[in-house]
């Protein structure tokens, strides 16, 4: 899995104060609405992708794409909510943003019991423990987002780290839905950073990727 | 009629195997989206069959068997559904025996399509053909029919003169 958000070198001030004022009506309430039926269809496609995944231990290769793009979707608008990015997130499942980068290689085989074990005992051993620490860090991304907000308004720049920050909440919980969400095997880390393991999508040597390591 | 030549197990992609078992899974949206109304699993075949058709004959005709052969149960459902809520509100808990009877015939009936729809599935995640008793027919008939083009479309935009 490979989760980044490009930092822009300048945001626009007009936008950022836009967004902040009005965008729960222009952005979250358009794109909640339709979110909120695409993703009952991925709950759907979810509990059965659960079964498949227990009876055949692969999950479905279109459904698979269904979720990881309705995740993709997700964070769209979680970085124009989050002033991570300027413009309008685009709408729809295969929608696109040139500054996210999302890479979720399917996997062609997935374990069974881990499934299991997930869906019986998932919310004690890992959302639990996840929520908990999130919820601090989420705080501390509200704190952030405040302070970054006024940063960005009187110097049209968002400080890296602040965004690193912001960028990490997101990985982290990213990474808790698809483990949660039966995508992956791998354990969530207790972190935002990107892992050694975790590799750009081959894009040449456009990609910086040590760059959100450093939290 | 010419009906086009139906592909070997071989021939069909593991993707394409997939999606055909998924489309009688939709039998289960219902529950996963935590309303057990039949109408639920209906709306989920619609849906998976228009955004499935296209990919491929094989695709196609396990996603129209499974839309076609739910509908006796999906009616036979929402009337044993409307029946029961008559019953519990508006006459006092009063259960006759065609009522019974009606019930026993509407758990059969799911039970069957259950069993089929599972043995479907297992199906075409082995990229065979499995043909329901008159649904398959027809499902068959639908996906593989050679259709003759129209060989001459009217435009429907033209110039001023």
């Amino acid at each position: 899995m490979y989760f980044n958000i490009k930092h822009q070198e300048r945001y626009s001030r007009g936008e950022l104060l836009l967004r902040s004022l009005l965008g729960g009506i222009y952005i979250a309430i358009p794109h909640g609405f339709l979110l909120m039926f695409v993703g009952l269809a991925g709950q759907v496609l979810s509990f059965i992708s659960f079964w498949v995944l227990l009876f055949t231990g692969s999950y479905p290769q279109s459904f698979y794409e269904f979720q990881v793009n309705l995740i993709k979707w997700n964070m769209r608008v979680n970085a124009s909510l989050f002033n991570l990015i300027d413009g309008y997130p685009e709408f729809g499942l295969s929608g696109d943003n040139e500054n996210i980068e999302l890479d979720v290689p399917y996997p062609e085989n997935l374990s069974r019991g881990h499934a299991l074990l997930k869906a019986l005992f998932g919310a004690f051993y890992c959302a639990l423990p996840h929520v908990f620490v999130l919820y601090f860090r989420i705080l501390g991304t509200a704190i952030i987002s405040f302070i970054a907000f006024w940063v960005v308004l009187f110097t049209g720049e968002y400080p890296k780290g602040m965004f690193n920050f912001q960028v990490g909440t997101l990985r982290w919980s990213l990474r808790l839905n698809l483990y949660l969400g039966f995508l992956t095997d791998k354990y969530p880390p207790f972190s935002g950073a990107i892992l050694d393991d975790e590799m750009p999508p081959s894009k040449g040597s456009l990609h910086v990727t040590g760059e959100n390591t450093a939290e | 009629m010419a009906y086009h030549t139906i592909p070997q197990p071989e021939e069909i992609s593991k993707r394409e195997k997939e999606d055909g078992m998924g489309a009688y899974l939709m039998m289960f949206a219902g529950i996963a989206a935590g309303l057990p109304l039949p109408i639920l699993n209906l709306l989920a075949s619609v849906i998976y069959y228009y955004v499935n058709k296209d990919k491929s004959r094989f695709v196609k005709f396990h996603a129209l068997q499974s839309l076609w052969s739910q509908l006796p149960t999906t009616l036979m459902n929402a009337v044993l559904l409307f029946w029961t809520l008559q019953i519990f509100f508006f006459e006092s808990f009063e259960l006759t025996d065609v009522y019974w009877g009606y019930l026993m015939a509407v758990i059969i009936a799911n039970l069957l399509y259950f069993i089929f729809s599972i043995v479907g599935a297992a199906k075409a995640r082995k990229g065979k053909m499995y043909y329901f008793i008159f649904f398959g027919k027809l499902a068959y008939h639908q996906a593989f029919l050679v259709r003759e083009e129209r060989e001459t479309r009217e435009a429907i935009n033209k110039p001023p003169m």
